[in-house]
């Protein structure tokens, strides 16, 4: 593998000449949560990140977004411009970019492109950072990934603990990215060592481990059990879970209007809101809690596996993290695997 | 508090020995770090699962509206008030609750945790009296209660349940303060702040009404904001829309809502909108002398009326 | 642009449009009295007729104001009047509450307005008008909570 590597001070440089081409975005931190924004200079970067409270999934598929506006029965306005320029999505974390891969499957497949996604996907590149410090609550290499995985990414970047970054171009664009500037220069002997041990001892961190293997048809089994009575009791049924989840997709579709005009916009659903299911007769197949924590269970890792061949889970903890009453993926994963 | 966990153990198991109870609703030791989580306990040999501590966040009274048979719960000073709110409004029906009280010194905000750790990752947590000992990779760091608790409990009146069965332990000081501080301040700002800080704290809001789902008030079949037919109000996270969810939210629960701080509490996206419950309770304290939560008797406030109720700002 | 708007707000000559919900009992019967009567007042206010004051959900209120109204007032039966007996007075209530929080969001006062009209003040609907329309035309044209489609 050849890679280069760049000093931490050169950083802001390299982004800087990036900029000149790319809207750079970034994680950086306000009102206690870190996210990611178009930055205007790398001094806006907040590396202290272990990962962002919201996935960057809504730099693709934004949680509402105007598809299209009329007026009088007649379309007024197609969307607007996606991009204004071609984008980079700096330091998003190796899950988030993986998380792309089985984004794709759903609105980039053979048979159906989603224009909105498809546009956003292909005007940007994504720059990864390697988590050399994965949270307690992260299971990324139970997802046949881990924190230095390369799915999806054009570069990933990996700190090397000194004063370096260590950076290894995926694809030719990220080729291209590097190509550009003199900031960045090979990588020695020692750097490669440095960035193996790096990786090794991060996935070490990762203990947290579910058992994906054979999960898929023990759920085909148990969609009647008694399992689903006990997991769902403490649930809220609110939607954090799937908001912020990296994976979830669903979505709903409504148009909101005045007299004579109006949008239809898209906007994220979720499962786990009784209005999901909710048909027009007023009859609704999932009639509670525990009906709606097993759809979101079925769906990640078995119905979703059955459609596109891959779990809908990457592993990144938020769930976990954020569920107000703390209902946890991975030991519900665990009864599963123990009925 | 290990005294009274213990206290709240021996009690929980007598009641479900003594078959008093079908299901007790208590908290439980969580899978993160110093965290806690409701949990629901049939058999007496599990109620050794029960804890009692600063991290007991939820509000159970949530879970008595969908509980079944004989319910024995846990209740701080909030829950308690939240659970007198409940059986006025015939949510749930006196005699089918058997309320464990519990005197609360207060609950950690996991927010300000977080500020504490800035971006690291908590491994490990023990709490004691005053105290809280953080660790994780590379840190152990102390940090002082006090300071961690929760914005709602610092200014909270009503620490001991007023409604219980059995209390667990022994009745706590209540503090005498000005509760309504905040509000004043608050109010003494101009219209244009108001409303920048009501804008900011909501432009991160990304509507996924776990405030709403898990308040205790909130129990209604369908929230104004699922309607459709007609849909009075956008379900995307638009500016206007999201305002207008939270302020109809707390006309929804004024005179209902007892400043618990849950909906504050679960907010993923940090959105801190107690200010706004917290006029709402001070309003109804001033023009109807109604203190939410405190007394079973009396009727809700919006639910009725003097003759003689302020109207100065009727032309 | 605002549904049916044409004129340029922040231009002179702009007049506040203010939504009016009258109750069919008291206050409608007021305006009509003041109609019969030939009483002038602004022609910023359009009339809702609403059964009861009570009737009025403050969702109605704050619906006007997204859809950029400029300002709303609720007119219903002096207390003890109530064709309903007390709808008026379960309505001051939640009116009393609902103008607190809106204003200590940061909505100007006197955006929203209420008033009680009895059928035989004529008089003293076109004075209420008046009034209103004044107030809300100092405040200039509704900005907050506005949500232009
Ligand atoms: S975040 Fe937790 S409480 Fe909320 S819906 Fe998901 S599992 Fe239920
Ligand atoms: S299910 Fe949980 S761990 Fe898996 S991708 Fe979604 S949020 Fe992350
Ligand atoms: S919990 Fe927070 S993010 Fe969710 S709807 Fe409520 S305020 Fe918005
Ligand atoms: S509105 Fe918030 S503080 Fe008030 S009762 Fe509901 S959850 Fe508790
Ligand atoms: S916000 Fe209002 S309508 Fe919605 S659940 Fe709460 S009380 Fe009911």
């Amino acid at each position: 593998m050849k890679g280069k590597v760049i000093g931490k001070e050169q950083l802001a440089g390299w982004l800087d000449n990036l900029r000149e081409e790319y809207d750079v975005w970034a994680p950086v931190k306000g009102n206690g949560l870190v996210s990611f924004h178009p930055i205007n200079s790398a001094s806006e970067i907040y590396f202290g990140f272990l990962n962002t409270r919201k996935t960057p999934k809504d730099l693709f598929f934004p949680q509402s977004e105007v598809l299209f506006s009329f007026r009088r029965g007649e379309m007024e306005k197609d969307r607007d411009t996606l991009l204004e320029k071609p984008r980079i999505i700096f330091a998003i974390r190796p899950c988030d970019a993986q998380n792309l891969a089985l984004l794709d499957k759903v609105f980039d497949s053979e048979d159906y492109q989603d224009p909105y996604y498809v546009e956003r996907r292909k005007g940007t590149l994504l720059f990864g950072m390697a988590c050399t410090h994965p949270q307690t609550t992260c299971f990324c290499t139970s997802m046949r990934a881990g924190p230095f995985e390369k799915t999806c990414l054009d570069l990933l970047i990996v700190d090397l603990g000194n004063d370096r970054y260590f950076v290894e171009a995926v694809t030719e664009q990220g080729k291209d990215a590097i190509g550009k500037n003199n900031l960045l220069e090979d990588a020695g002997e020692k750097d490669t060592e440095r960035l193996a041990k790096t990786k090794k001892e991060a996935e070490e961190k990762i203990k947290s481990k579910i058992v994906i293997e054979g999960l898929e048809e023990k759920l085909d089994k148990i969609f009647d059990s008694s399992l689903w009575d006990r997991v769902h009791q403490r649930c809220l049924g609110c939607a954090i879970c799937t908001y912020l989840c990296s994976t979830c997709h669903c979505f709903a579709l409504l148009d909101e209007k005045v007299d004579s005009g109006g949008q239809r916009i898209r906007s994220w659903d979720s499962c786990m809101f009784p209005g999901f299911t909710l048909e027009a007769s007023g009859h609704n197949p999932r009639i509670s809690n525990k009906e709606r924590m097993r759809q979101r269970v079925m769906h990640k890792f078995n119905y979703f596996v059955k459609n596109f061949g891959q779990t809908a889970c990457v592993g990144c903890g938020r769930c976990i993290r954020n569920c107000p009453v703390n209902i946890d993926i991975r030991e519900i994963i665990q009864e599963i695997d123990n009925e | 508090m290990q005294e009274n966990q213990k206290h709240l153990r021996e009690a929980a198991e007598k009641l479900l020995s003594d078959k008093k109870v079908d299901v007790i609703i208590g908290y439980e030791r969580g899978t993160l770090p110093l965290r806690t989580r409701p949990v629901f306990i049939r058999e007496p040999d599990e109620t050794k699962k029960l804890v009692w501590n600063s991290r007991c966040e939820n509000n159970l009274s949530f879970y008595l509206k969908t509980a079944k048979g004989k319910v024995g719960i846990v209740a701080k000073g909030c829950d308690a008030r939240s659970i007198v709110g409940l059986i006025k409004e015939r949510q749930v029906k006196r005699e089918d609750i058997f309320i464990i009280g519990v005197p609360c010194p207060g609950i950690i905000d996991r927010k300000k945790i977080e500020d504490t750790l800035e971006g690291r990752d908590l491994q490990e947590g023990v709490e004691s009296d005053s105290q809280v000992i953080l660790k994780g990779e590379g840190f152990e760091e102390k940090a002082d209660k006090d300071k961690l608790l929760h914005s709602s409990c610092t200014t909270c009146t009503h620490r001991n349940p007023v409604l219980y069965d059995t209390l667990i332990g022994k009745e706590i000081p209540e503090p005498k303060m000005d509760e309504y501080s905040d509000v004043e301040e608050f109010s003494s700002k101009k219209d244009n702040e108001r409303w920048t800080y009501f804008n900011d704290e909501t432009s991160r809001c990304i509507r996924c009404y776990a405030c709403r789902n898990a308040c205790p008030s909130c129990y209604c079949p369908q929230c104004f904001v699922d309607q459709s037919l007609p849909t009075w109000f956008g379900r995307t996270p638009h500016p206007s829309d999201t305002l207008i969810f939270h302020m109809i939210r707390t006309l929804h629960t004024a005179g209902r809502c007892v400043d618990c701080g849950t909906c504050s509490r679960v907010c993923p996206m940090n959105v801190e909108l107690q200010i706004l419950n917290k006029k709402a309770e001070k309003d109804v304290k001033e023009l109807y002398g109604y203190e939410v939560g405190t007394n079973l008797e009396e009727l809700p406030p919006m639910a009725t009326f003097k003759i003689d109720d302020p109207q100065e700002f009727i032309k | 642009m605002k549904e049916g708007q044409t004129v340029d707000t922040e231009k002179a000559g702009w007049e506040p449009r203010i939504i009016a919900f009258l109750c069919n009992w008291c206050s409608y019967a007021g305006a009509d009295l003041a109609g019969i009567s030939r009483l002038q007042y602004p022609p910023n206010v359009r009339v809702i007729r609403v059964p009861c004051s009570g009737r009025v959900n403050p969702y109605f209120i704050i619906k006007s104001l997204q859809h950029g109204v400029d300002g709303v007032l609720v007119s219903g039966c002096h207390p003890g009047d109530c064709h309903y007996i007390n709808g008026n007075l379960v309505a001051r209530r939640r009116f009393a509450i609902f103008k607190s929080i809106l204003e200590f969001m940061g909505v100007e006062k006197g955006r929203v307005q209420f008033s009680w009209i009895s059928a035989a003040e004529g008089e003293r609907f076109s004075q209420v008008i008046k009034e209103v329309t004044e107030e809300i035309k100092a405040l200039g044209p509704g900005k907050r909570f506005v949500k232009e489609i």
